[in-house]
């Protein structure tokens, strides 16, 4: 059996804002960007979830319960230097470390007793540590598996320690609420709901094959969480699947040449990305979000290709086929993926490109060396 | 910590009232001793332009009487780095003013700087050799900004002459290094030269023109952030343990962003101990009352 500790940071975004404004201790802070916009709840303090409010709330609807909230765009970057930070000083511990968000970690702490002593006295020291070396509050949950070290990290916050001995995993889940189970949300809340399972006791006395009929692997993986089974391997590091770039407009747009320069320096940006990590994508798509919310997706399968130009011949033909009502749009982003390396060989039967796949390395070269915005392909102007 | 010694460069700037200097003083008001009771070290910058009457230095002796650690390192002249032009009379001035201070205590060490174009060959490799020789006896710190420096054999001549081997902090644009202080040397010297990305770009556009004060110092604009500092200071804390001294100049002046910076980082370096901050600084950067002892 392991001992895996999840160190979830409490309100993070707020906790790094206080930092860099000290007056904003002791109020409701939101975190989300501008009361009257369309934006969501990123983070929220304390005192403002005392008014209802919690992360991922419509940022108007958190306005309406908390007028006097402090509300804040947010400083993304200072964010992730925070979390790198915390990251970096969890390493002295620890050989691996599972980053699974900006502000939440796995750490395997099985084994350590001998060298860091009671796993709930050493996540005392882990948790003070990081207080005053950062002004950071976190909770620590310490469990037999991730599922259920992450489920005790919330358990008590902000500031807490829950410890689930080995054996009590059963006896610790069965009270809690179902939605406390990772993945239970939106859409299989009020499912299970309706079928009477109310508490996380209630799915683990189900039979799995009910579960698994109802709700297919995911109904399996539930009633194994729901009985305290759960994956202990930690995982470090990943690969990039996919390049995504969108930009939402501070006013809806309607000019067709406005949006596809947009989607000519997305596109430009993406493309950059893919030639750094030497990768080339074989699936493009484009997203569009229109004034009323109405989102639409639209992809394409190419031959493998790391080329501006390729993508955004793609990126336009998607674009002038999805955009078709004569409605505003309000988002607009790129995604590549299916992304696999670039080697020589690809090349090897193919004339045409091998010209500009030269001249793009050397643009490459261009902008390591001077900058992305050093050297652009001609498209259209940008105000 | 006690071989710790972070500070500025320089101390007079105008544009440091009010958010160090009081706006209000008194006919007897010393900036330098004022300085000297928040900060442990200056980097002189002024002997990188001319050349110092002992005089100037006298003064400044005795400014800083009342702080017993406090030490000065001193930016050798643009005579011999920049403009390889120097006489005896010049070497017999600097060694003059090295020796003022090293006799009284204070002298932290010679910096000296080149140019981002000075690159590694032959007779640049020379030319660093010749100033080390005639420096030979002094505490050297050596800046060499392009990436061809950075090769073992430089290493081992640096450490074997009585040098050690300036990190610096500067935007990170072309072959530019980001910020990785290494050991080279017997001393940590570290010079933070902002991240202001837009201005450093602008101004290598600007090289050679005429321009106002503003306008040349736009680039050390900046205000490094908790989160720059906390990363700083752990990359720092890396190497911290095998150096006897540890210098670390702010050198991102411009209204005084460099006085709460370096107070700051006494703060993150010195295990979190609350810091000394001056009412006028702790007014201008409000986000140093978490460090402050007042």
């Amino acid at each position: 059996m392991k001992t895996i500790f999840h160190l979830d940071m409490d309100a993070f975004f707020v906790s790094v804002e206080r930092i860099l404004d000290p007056s904003l201790e002791g109020k409701p802070v939101i975190v989300g960007g501008d009361p009257h916009g369309r934006g969501v709840v990123a983070a929220c303090s304390y005192e403002a979830r005392q008014f209802g409010l919690h992360s991922a709330m419509p940022i108007r609807t958190a306005f309406r319960l908390c007028p006097q909230g402090v509300y804040l765009h947010g400083h993304g970057k200072e964010y992730g230097r925070f979390s790198r930070a915390v990251k970096r000083h969890l390493e002295r511990y620890f050989p691996i470390v599972q980053q699974a968000s900006i502000d939440e970690f796995y750490l395997d702490f099985t084994g350590c007793e001998k060298i860091y002593g009671e796993p709930v006295q050493f996540a005392q020291k882990l948790q003070s540590e990081i207080w005053e070396k950062f002004h950071l509050p976190g909770s620590i949950g310490i469990a037999s598996n991730k599922t259920i070290a992450k489920i005790a990290s919330d358990f008590k916050k902000p500031r807490g320690i829950t410890f689930v001995p080995i054996g009590k995993e059963k006896e610790f889940l069965a009270p809690l609420p179902i939605e406390r189970i990772p993945g239970i949300g939106k859409a299989t809340f009020p499912m299970l709901r309706s079928r009477g399972f109310k508490v996380v006791g209630d799915l683990a006395n189900a039979s799995p094959d009910y579960l698994s009929a109802l709700l297919g692997k995911f109904g399996t993986d539930l009633w194994e969480k729901a009985n305290g089974k759960g994956n202990d391997i930690l995982v470090t590091g990943h690969e990039r699947k996919s390049i995504s770039k969108e930009t939402t407009f501070d006013k809806d747009l309607v000019s067709k040449p406005k949006i596809e320069a947009i989607l000519f320096e997305l596109v430009s940006e993406a493309c950059q990305l893919l030639r750094n990590e030497n990768w080339q994508t074989s699936t493009v798509s484009i997203k569009l979000r229109y004034t009323d919310f109405v989102t639409l997706t639209r992809a394409k399968t190419i031959e493998p290709t790391d080329d501006d130009k390729v993508v955004f011949e793609i990126v336009k033909d998607l674009f002038e086929k999805s955009f078709n009502r004569r409605v505003g749009i309000r988002l607009i982003g790129i995604h590549l993926s299916k992304l696999n390396h670039f080697t020589e060989q690809c090349i090897l039967f193919e004339d045409n490109g091998t010209i500009r796949k030269r001249m793009l390395r050397a643009v490459m070269k261009i902008r390591d060396k001077y900058g992305f915005e050093s050297i652009r392909i001609g498209k259209t102007e940008i105000d | 910590m006690k071989n710790l010694y972070i500070g500025t460069a320089g101390w007079s700037y105008k544009d440091w009232m009010p958010n160090l200097y009081p706006k209000a003083q008194s006919a007897n008001f010393d900036w330098l001793e004022y300085y000297s009771k928040y900060f442990n070290v200056v980097e002189v910058n002024s002997s990188y332009y001319t050349y110092i009457s002992p005089k100037i230095v006298d003064g400044w002796i005795k400014k800083v009487e009342a702080k017993d650690d406090f030490l000065f390192t001193i930016k050798l002249h643009q005579d011999f780095t920049h403009k390889r032009k120097y006489s005896q009379e010049q070497i017999k001035a600097v060694k003059a003013n090295l020796n003022q201070l090293s006799t009284t205590e204070r002298f932290g060490g010679l910096l000296i700087q080149f140019p981002y174009s000075f690159v590694l060959n032959k007779e640049n490799a020379n030319h660093v050799k010749d100033l080390v020789d005639i420096f030979f006896e002094y505490d050297k710190f050596i800046e060499v900004r392009h990436k061809s420096w950075f090769i073992q054999r430089f290493f081992n001549f640096v450490e074997s002459n009585k040098s050690s081997l300036c990190t610096i902090d500067q935007p990170v644009i072309g072959e530019a290094i980001e910020f990785k202080p290494v050991k080279v040397g017997d001393n940590l010297y570290i010079r933070f030269h902002g991240r202001n990305t837009k201005a450093w770009k602008a101004s290598l556009g600007n090289f050679g023109k005429a321009q106002t004060y503003e306008q040349q110092n736009e680039r050390y604009n900046y205000l490094y952030s908790p989160g720059e500092l906390v990363e700083i200071e752990q990359k720092i804390k890396e190497v911290l343990d095998t150096v006897k001294k540890v210098f670390i100049i702010m050198n991102n002046h411009p209204k005084g962003n460099a006085v709460a910076n370096a107070l700051e980082l006494i703060h993150f370096l010195n295990e979190r101990i609350k810091v000394n901050v001056p009412e006028t600084t702790l007014k201008a950067y409000p986000r140093l009352s978490k460090i402050s002892l007042n």
